[in-house]
């Protein structure tokens, strides 16, 4: 059942993506000339060619390989791999005509060193395409089927620096892209009806699938993203505007391969969502339509890649239009018409690129007589456009045979049966024109632009187009290759959903298709001998009309939309949260997730004068001073008072979770909500405090009192009072969690439950939490420097020379911080709190497994500590005393590194990564240490906790601790020149003229 | 006890947000800290059990529920990382418009 070999193609293919992306380096493009870095290339899809090809004798014989691997198991999705007759046919053709445009872009680019990202971007699509047709699994399929968008837009914008190629690139993946989206909303749709996402289970549940009342909806959405791809009209624009991409490029994407996943899409569902009404009217008449349009508007093209590009259109379309027949005859004539288009477009745009490499010009208007100078070039497109003109003894000849058939078949419904033949006539006819005006534009006749100097193509060019020229005579003129009828047969079986015959034999005798045949062939011979009145009549009929005027109104009125709704922000950040608030509180409304409120709900102590009486009282209390204060930090004019008033109101909050009782939690919450007061008055000395009573906005006495501010946070009030008080009282009452922690606990012998779980249970969330921190804490750092240089400080770090020991003395005449005298009393503090909180620190980390505290508090404590000796010594001499070894970088680094060792330990101890494993017992030393003291990776973990921290806080410190040399009475003075000197009053030389805001912020960043 | 926790909670919460909503840099940092306070609060509350002793295995009586109480303590310290780098970037901001007024701060606009 699962063939893992299924894999190598893709494999393959990956490889050559990789090894075209080596040739970027420029050692190997100087040793690897192009056209044998194409060759290299060309090995990987020759191998994927090889390997399906050996596949084929299984697939001939009804065989279906198929591959599956768990990918996101929870939706049912797998990377599942299905290889039937259509896929490998595809298979074939994408290797196959790979390789030959491989090979022939490694010529086409000779000399073009950066080319690699070309043949890289080949390769990635070719992996994207293969994955598609390979897919067994709808979701996978779609992953790849977007990938052939992003990869396609690559190579169409390859030449990025022409503004037409990146318009290209944009539109063809605005129109592809913008079908994905649908194309997946109906996949899912699909994949949930059908129960499962698979390929077999879908393709098995049609009767499902047709009799859903979705039916409808998925079906137009699976066909918007399938019409895009395959050029269906009207969005076919964006296929001759994808022309801009390299030849190489287009022969391969856009006519043999990318634009037939439409085509693939439709066939490979036909079985799950064809055979029905809507169905057949929705691919016939857009089918149709495109067929019409294509050939149409291909006979009025002048450049040769925009001629052939109409006519894939309208190949595409009659494909389509096929698919939505649903007769035996018409999927063998979509099967045939889809490898002899491959073959013979292939090989045209690989001659027109030819052409265009040879001449420099692709306009048929200054071409002509080319077969003397590029006699085998002529052979093969000679051989191709008579295949495309659909004449025999070539394969095109059959590919319109049997469409022909199609459309006149008995089977086919009888409605539609004059329009189709007309239409199929009026194509076949127009096709057989454009061709032949191909052929004898470029090559015959009399060469209209004589400044050209052509000349003809190395081999390795030619060749590449000659294969599938080549191979389009022999299908039509060998006697019938069996395995190949067969495996078209197979291809068309599974397309159509039950057996298909196929016969490649060209001459059925005369039949009613053979004369309309003949009819087509005729007209189409009038109207290339009156090309130029035909042509004529065209540019008179349509004058004025494109598709692209929609397509670009379309785009304009999403544009003026954009504008006018960034019109409605204002720049206002404040604003704009306000919004956001709102937009919560909408959908906190929409949901109704709130059960009705009722007061029963509310527990109210029982027992007065208890001991829950007076936890009660106290709490309420508590509570009470923390939103006092947090009040008062909105009413405090001044910014230092308000700070102060958060302390307070964090500290209350601190008791309150004190009382809940979670002494480890309050602990932490005291010396956040200390440390974080500390950062915010550093912060405050290097803010001007003019400045910030500017930006002072609340004064009832003034008329712009914030009321819709306070609208806003009493809005904030209500809702999350609401939302809180449901929460708290619909919460389950009992923990299925915590008991099998507290059993834990138990085990390791550890009191603390909850240092247990930070350090034991959840060990690597603690280690994810305390990087965040350190990193957040040197970021922070990071910022303020950046911030202090932009300001003009300096911050380089004093040069402190370590040797000289600095004795430890009161030392007269430091100025502490802002250069404030600091007493001797606050001198002689400093000394001792260090050592004290050093102490403990090492009490916390050594005992915190039983006692309230941990690694975080000891590491807070120090910093504390550290930013004490900061306000009293000044920065420099706190920097000179501390500096060797207060070094925060290396602290955290240190501390994280600390916790990994500790962890890997673990593993090969316990057999956990940071599991626990207590050394003392390990090594029989745990008697001789104090009761509560043990030696185990939890007391590791407490100190490397306590290094990171330790690390994360000072450098925050450390950064706001920085004296102010330059701000902001230098900048005040720079400014005031510019003033000056802008009114002319003096002049400053070029060179140090204070800047621009704009100019200044880029500048400093480079420095 | 529920409601006047809800209340309690709600009521710091619609502070840190008309806080945050100040022009001044340094109010809206507060308004940072005391939101965070009143989550941190609210994640607290949640535990399972109505404690009256600590969550510690010798404790006698109905612990607390440790798990939220290990939730809640990542939460500050995450909270306070967050806190210390949104300060760094407001400090910036003030530094590079020479502003305290988060209103003069309009570049993002275009």
């Amino acid at each position: 059942m699962n063939d893992t070999v299924l894999l190598l193609p893709l494999l393959f293919t990956i490889l050559g993506a990789v090894l075209a992306a080596l040739f970027s380096s420029s050692t190997l493009q100087k040793k690897v000339s192009m056209p044998v870095q194409g060759w290299l290339v060309g090995l990987t899809p020759l191998a994927a060619f090889v390997y399906l090809f050996w596949q084929l004798e299984r697939i001939n014989a009804g065989e279906i390989l198929q591959l599956s691997i768990p990918w996101i198991a929870e939706l049912g999705i797998s990377f599942a791999l299905y290889l039937d007759g259509l896929s490998i046919l595809f298979g074939l053709i994408i290797s196959g005509i790979g390789v030959l445009v491989i090979v022939y872009a490694g010529y086409y680019f000779t000399g073009d060193s950066s080319a690699w990202r070309f043949l890289a971007y080949m390769m990635l699509f070719m992996t994207s395409m293969l994955g598609t047709v390979m897919a067994g699994d709808v979701i996978l399929m779609f992953v790849f089927w977007e990938g052939t968008s992003i990869t396609s837009y690559l190579l169409i914008g390859y030449k990025y620096k022409d503004e037409a190629a990146r318009r290209g690139a944009f539109k063809a993946l605005f129109i592809t892209a913008g079908g994905g989206i649908p194309l997946l909303a109906g996949l899912i749709i699909v994949s949930s009806i059908a129960g499962g996402t698979d390929l077999a289970t879908i393709l098995s549940s049609g009767d499902l699938l047709r009799s859903s009342p979705l039916y409808l909806v998925m079906l137009a959405l699976v066909a918007f993203g399938a019409f895009t791809k395959s050029a269906q009209t009207p969005a076919h624009i964006w296929l001759p505007d994808a022309m801009t991409a390299p030849t190489p490029a287009s022969a391969y994407l856009h006519s043999a391969t990318m634009v037939k996943a439409g085509i693939y899409l439709m066939a490979r569902l036909n079985p799950a969502l064809g055979n029905t009404e809507a169905w057949f009217w929705l691919l016939s008449l857009f089918g149709l339509a495109t067929m019409v349009t294509g050939a149409y508007l291909g006979l009025k093209q002048n450049d040769l890649k925009a001629l052939l590009a109409y006519s894939t259109i309208s190949q595409l379309g009659a494909l389509m239009m096929l698919i939505g027949q649903d007769t035996a005859e018409a999927f063998k004539a979509l099967i045939i018409g889809i490898l002899a288009h491959a073959l013979y477009k292939s090989a045209l745009f690989l001659t027109a690129g030819i052409v265009d490499h040879e001449t420099g010009t692709r306009d048929l208007r200054r071409l002509g007589n080319l077969y003397r100078i590029m006699p085998f070039t002529f052979g093969v497109g000679l051989l191709a456009s008579l295949s495309m003109a659909g004449l025999p003894p070539l394969f095109g000849f059959l590919a319109k045979e049997t469409l022909l058939v199609t459309v006149v078949h008995e089977s086919a419904p009888q409605i539609t049966r004059l329009l189709f033949t007309g239409a199929a006539l009026f194509t076949g006819a127009l096709l057989l024109a454009q061709s032949l005006m191909l052929l004898f534009d470029t090559f015959l006749g009399q060469r209209k632009d004589a400044s050209l100097h052509p000349h003809e193509a190395p081999i390795g060019m030619w060749l590449a187009p000659a294969i599938p020229a080549v191979l389009s005579l022999a299908v039509g003129v060998l006697p019938e290759p069996v395995w190949l009828a067969t495996l078209l047969a197979r291809a068309a079986g599974a397309a159509y959903g039950s057996a298909v015959s196929v016969s490649l034999a060209l001459w059925h005798g005369i039949n009613i298709p053979l004369i309309l045949s003949l009819i087509a062939i005729t007209v189409g011979l009038i109207i290339f001998y009156h090309r130029f009145t035909v042509r004529g009549w065209q540019a008179a009929i349509d004058r004025g009309f494109t598709y692209n005027a929609w397509y670009q109104g379309a785009l304009n009125l999403v544009d003026s939309g954009a504008f006018r709704v960034t019109r409605t922000q204002n720049g206002y950040l404040r604003q704009y949260l306000v919004v956001m608030l709102l937009g919560m509180a909408i959908l906190i409304g929409l949901f109704r997730a709130l059960p009705a409120v009722s007061l029963a709900a509310v527990t109210w102590p029982d027992e007065f004068l208890s001991m829950a009486t007076l936890i009660f009282t106290f709490r309420i209390s508590l509570l009470s001073i923390a939103v006092i204060a947090a009040f008062l930090s909105i009413t405090m004019e001044r910014d230092l008072p308000a700070v102060l008033a958060l302390g307070a109101s964090g500290l209350a909050v601190a008791l309150v979770i004190l009382v809940e009782p979670a002494p480890d939690v309050a602990l932490v919450q005291i010396v956040v909500d200390v440390l974080s007061v500390v950062i915010l008055i550093l912060t405050l000395t290097r803010l001007p405090r003019p400045q910030r009573e500017r930006a002072f906005d609340l004064n009832v006495s003034r008329v712009a009192f914030p009321k819709w501010d306070l609208l806003v946070a009493l809005g904030s009030f209500a809702v999350v009072s609401l939302v809180t008080f449901v929460a708290l009282t619909s919460r389950p009452r009992e923990s299925l969690i915590t008991p099998l922690y507290e059993a834990n606990a138990l085990l390791l012998g550890t009191k603390d439950i909850v240092g247990a779980i930070l350090v034991d249970f959840r060990a690597l969330d603690t280690l994810i939490e305390v990087a965040v921190f350190s990193m957040a804490g040197i970021g922070a750092y990071t910022l303020i420097q950046y911030a202090s240089r932009t300001a003009g400080d300096k911050v380089e770090s004093p040069a402190v020379d370590h040797k000289v020991k600095v004795p430890l003395r009161i030392v007269v005449g430091i100025k502490g911080i802002g250069g404030q005298d600091t007493s001797s009393l606050l001198h002689g503090l400093a000394y001792v709190s260090l050592p004290l909180a050093v102490v403990l620190a090492a009490v916390h980390i050594m005992f915190g497994h039983d006692q309230p505290g941990d690694g975080f508090t000891a590491g807070v404590l120090i910093s504390l500590a550290v930013g004490f000796w900061y306000v009293v010594f000044g920065y420099n001499s706190t920097k000179e005393q501390l500096g060797h070894w207060l070094k925060p970088t290396i602290l955290v680094g240190a501390g994280l590194m600390l916790i990994v060792v500790s962890g890997v330990s673990a593993f090969f101890l316990d057999g956990n990564f940071l599991g626990h494993v207590d050394y003392g017992k390990l090594i029989g030393i745990d008697d001789w240490l104090p009761g509560a003291f043990h030696l185990s990776t939890a007391l590791l973990f407490e100190l490397a906790i306590a290094l990171a921290v330790l690390g994360g806080a000072t450098a925050v410190i450390d950064a706001l601790g920085r004296p102010q040399e330059n701000t902001p009475d230098l900048l005040v003075h720079l400014e005031n020149l510019t003033i000056l000197a802008s009114r002319g009053e003096i002049s400053i030389p070029e060179q140090e003229q204070w800047e621009s805001e704009d100019s200044d912020w880029t500048a400093s960043g480079d420095r | 006890m529920e409601l006047l926790i809800a209340l309690a909670i709600g009521a710091m919460f619609g502070i840190g947000i008309f806080q945050l909503l100040r022009r001044n840099v340094i109010r809206s940092a507060i308004g940072l800290i005391i939101i965070s306070n009143a989550i941190n609060l609210f994640l607290l509350s949640a535990g399972a059990y109505e404690g009256v002793a600590v969550a510690y295995l010798d404790a006698v009586g109905q612990r607390s529920d440790a798990l939220p109480q290990v939730l809640v303590l990542t939460a500050i310290v995450i909270s306070m990382g967050g806190f210390a780098t949104v300060l760094a970037m407001l400090y910036v901001i003030s530094a590079r418009y020479k502003t305290s007024d988060l209103d003069d701060v309009k570049r993002l606009r275009h």
